[in-house]
């Protein structure tokens, strides 16, 4: 019957997006090496001097604040590395200018401020591990 | 900078996941008869038909949410009344004036769908129909808002101008 098989191919449709969303959102990207003077980015006056985690929000961004949870998890476990949110909801320009399509969209920024990595997306945990370990030896290194 | 005003309360996330699934279930029916059945000839059998009374539900439901708050919606009251006493301390809340605007969304495409239909445009609540089922899918058994990422991009274009910080 054509009209079930019609709903059955809007279905799968909605499947196959969720599960493209699911497969590449929070993927790590390289940085272009654009660099960031200390102030440029609104509120980040200084960097830390592991990493520094510039997490790009909005109002009405569902996944944001658990995003920042784990962000600052990861700040407090690892020494050097800090987490900075920006909230894009009142600075469009902002969004234009790097090109941000989503929130979370999460900046990984060495301490001279250039860009390592970036995450469209809630960062994947070893994708972030892994650009983390470039800048800032893992916990168990320290000891 | 000005005093933000003070953010909502947060609410159980599974809360909008539980009306989307509900949203899912009656915009498919609608989307099924929709393209079973053909387009009326006349206005009263057009408003009678089975997918307009199944997106009408929806819409009704997506208009409660948007202009009386989200806790007002019919399946969040199901959710509080019936669901939620039958599951555990809610794992995750989020602030609820994400999933409130992608109710408003919700409202303008069932708005849209149901218009189309009634002024006997073919295939216009087939597909609003179907952009529901897509958004509401997506919202329940992925977790993704679609609603919600189209907020960004309407910020972008200075169509909306919000005011205060986001709900920890």
């Amino acid at each position: 019957m054509l009209a079930l098989g019609i709903t059955g191919a809007v279905v799968a449709v909605a499947a196959g997006l969720g599960a493209l969303w699911r497969v590449t959102s929070g993927r790590r990207r390289r940085g272009d090496g654009e660099r960031f003077a200390p102030g440029e980015l609104p509120g980040l006056d200084d960097l830390a001097p592991g990493a520094t985690l510039v997490q790009f929000s909005t109002e009405l961004c569902a996944i944001c604040p658990a995003t920042r949870r784990y962000l600052e998890q990861v700040a407090a476990e690892r020494g050097g590395v800090r987490h900075h949110e920006i909230d894009l909801t009142h600075n469009p320009q902002l969004a234009q200018r790097l090109r941000i399509l989503q929130t979370p969209t999460v900046f990984v920024l060495d301490p001279a401020g250039r860009l390592t990595a970036r995450f469209g997306g809630a960062p994947r945990r070893a994708e972030l591990a892994d650009a983390l370990d470039q800048l800032v030896p893992q916990p168990e290194w320290n000891l | 900078m000005t005093q933000p005003a003070p953010t909502p309360t947060p609410i159980d996330s599974r809360g909008p996941r539980f009306g989307a699934g509900v949203t899912f279930v009656l915009a498919l029916a609608a989307l099924f008869f929709g393209l079973l059945l053909p387009l009326e000839p006349t206005l009263l059998l057009r408003i009678a038909s089975p997918e307009f009374l199944l997106l009408l539900v929806v819409w009704i439901a997506f208009t409660i949410g948007t202009f009386f708050g989200i806790g007002a919606n019919p399946w969040a009251l199901v959710f509080r009344h019936w669901v939620r006493p039958r599951l555990s301390k809610p794992a995750v809340t989020e602030d609820p004036r994400p999933p409130h605007f992608a109710l408003g969304v919700g409202f303008a495409l069932s708005t849209i769908g149901l218009v189309l239909h009634v002024v006997g445009v073919p295939y216009g609540l087939i597909v609003a129909s179907a952009a529901i089922v897509i958004a509401s899918f997506l919202n329940a058994f992925v977790g993704y808002c679609l609603g919600c990422q189209v907020f960004l991009l309407l910020v972008r274009v200075g169509a909306i101008r919000p005011k205060s910080p986001i709900a920890r």
